[in-house]
């Protein structure tokens, strides 16, 4: 599972984003079909071992909502692998929420904006492709616990207290390693 | 700038999509308000795409599943089902006093006004907006300028983020925007600023139990909107 080189990009998938919102491509939906399907089936299945039928579904819906939205994609916002992870995330709550013993009214589609915002910003691609750098450097220098609890968090949909829980680690324990590693990220600074 | 924003592991847990949604809510109305959680919540994001992209693959056939995705695709409607912001995002309108934050659109239209105010004093007033069985109670309380909010504890986590107005406790003055996560230990005895009535979203894990005189007028009524607690 680890991987010291640098995550590659996606520039053809990003064409194939744009062939869809241009002409409707339906080919270059397959292609999205082929890199992303295995990925958020198996991001289901992290936080719910087993569960096919619900991979199998979110993945769809995934699917759908890249052929939707495809237009709404700005790649000097966030990367493809940023949007279609928010979009699988999105997803993944939605499936629990309707599908729990504890049905719950909230929906999900109001909390999370669109990672893409409205107002172009020509600092925002600078701005963003140096988040990616720092947290991917930092991340490669990250110590294992650290990534342990994060990946436990991110890819299984645990809350801290259940990381601590499964970890046989106390709260506090888990809390500052998520804490120092967000530091070691740049991605918490302390107020 | 706001001065009381959600702690780290609680903005991790919402770019995650493992916080509970009542808490989410809260976090959302807060990042209207916050460019600087905004910020970190997108970081956030990157950091959960690395995750999903070097998550362990299995190497499952998809064949099935890209005939049958494709099927589906063709009965979809053409017509593309747009973004709540896009069919609500100009619904407030001139006269309104005050912006319905997007995070509580699915609950609210247009204005406060609409919603089913309860008078629990005469500076007093809730409305639940959410109730969930054996789960967390999402409300708004508005209360008057000047005018203490009852002293209460609660048993659970509290979470109360300011739409409108201020208020004040022993600990600093809270403002539109901000966001304050107390803890069952926490027994506070908040005062709303003399200027303006003060709005806020509260999202309680159990039932609060108001302490005082208060309590034998609340109690009853609170109980009565949250059947389930004990
Ligand atoms: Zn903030």
């Amino acid at each position: 599972m680890e991987r010291a080189t640098q995550t590659q990009p996606n520039d053809h998938l990003v064409e194939d984003m744009l062939a869809i919102a241009q002409r409707r491509d339906q080919l270059a939906l397959t292609r999205l079909f082929d890199h992303y399907v295995p990925k958020v089936r198996a991001f289901c299945l992290a936080a719910q071992p087993g569960s096919n039928i619900m991979a199998d579904d979110i993945a769809q819906e995934v699917m759908i909502r890249i052929w939707n939205k495809a237009h709404t994609y700005k790649p000097e916002a966030a990367s493809l692998n940023t949007w279609v992870f928010t979009l699988a995330r999105n997803a993944r709550i939605d499936y629990l929420r309707k599908n729990s013993r504890h049905q719950s009214s909230i929906d999900p589609e109001y909390l999370w904006r669109n990672v893409v915002d409205e107002n172009a910003d020509p600092f925002k691609d600078a701005q963003q492709k140096r988040d990616q750098e720092r947290i991917q450097q930092g991340l490669d220098k990250l110590p294992p616990d650290q990534k342990q609890v994060l990946s436990k968090v991110y890819l299984e949909g645990k809350t801290h207290k259940e990381a601590a829980a499964e970890l046989s680690l106390p709260l506090g324990t888990i809390k500052s390693r998520v804490r120092l590693a967000m530091h070691k990220l740049t991605i918490y600074i302390k107020r | 700038m706001l001065n009381h924003h959600p702690s780290i592991e609680m903005l991790t847990d919402y770019a995650a999509g493992s916080l509970a949604l009542s808490h989410s809510l809260c976090i959302a109305a807060h990042l209207e308000h916050c460019p600087e959680c905004q910020q970190q919540v997108q970081k956030l994001e990157i950091l959960g795409a690395h995750f999903f992209d070097q998550v362990p693959q299995e190497s499952s056939r998809l064949d099935k599943l890209k005939d049958t995705f494709f099927e589906r695709l063709e009965k979809q409607p053409t017509i593309q089902k747009n973004t709540p912001l896009a069919d609500h995002a100009e619904n407030s309108t001139l006269w309104d006093k005050y912006k319905v934050p997007y995070s509580l659109r699915q609950f609210i239209t247009k204005s406060y006004d609409e919603l089913t105010w309860m008078r629990l004093s005469p500076s007093f007033k809730i409305a639940i907006l959410h109730n969930e069985e054996g789960g967390p109670q999402v409300s708004l309380t508005r209360v008057k300028a000047g005018a203490h909010m009852p002293t209460h504890t609660h048993t659970g986590d509290e979470i109360t983020l300011v739409l409108e107005g201020a208020f004040s406790d022993e600990q600093g003055v809270y403002r539109r925007g901000d966001f304050i996560n107390r803890d069952a230990s926490h027994k506070h005895k908040p005062i709303v600023t003399k200027d303006a009535e003060c709005i806020c979203l509260t999202v309680l894990d159990a039932p609060i139990e108001f302490t005082g005189w208060f309590a034998r007028l609340f109690n009853p009524i609170l109980r009565r909107y949250h059947p389930h607690s004990p």
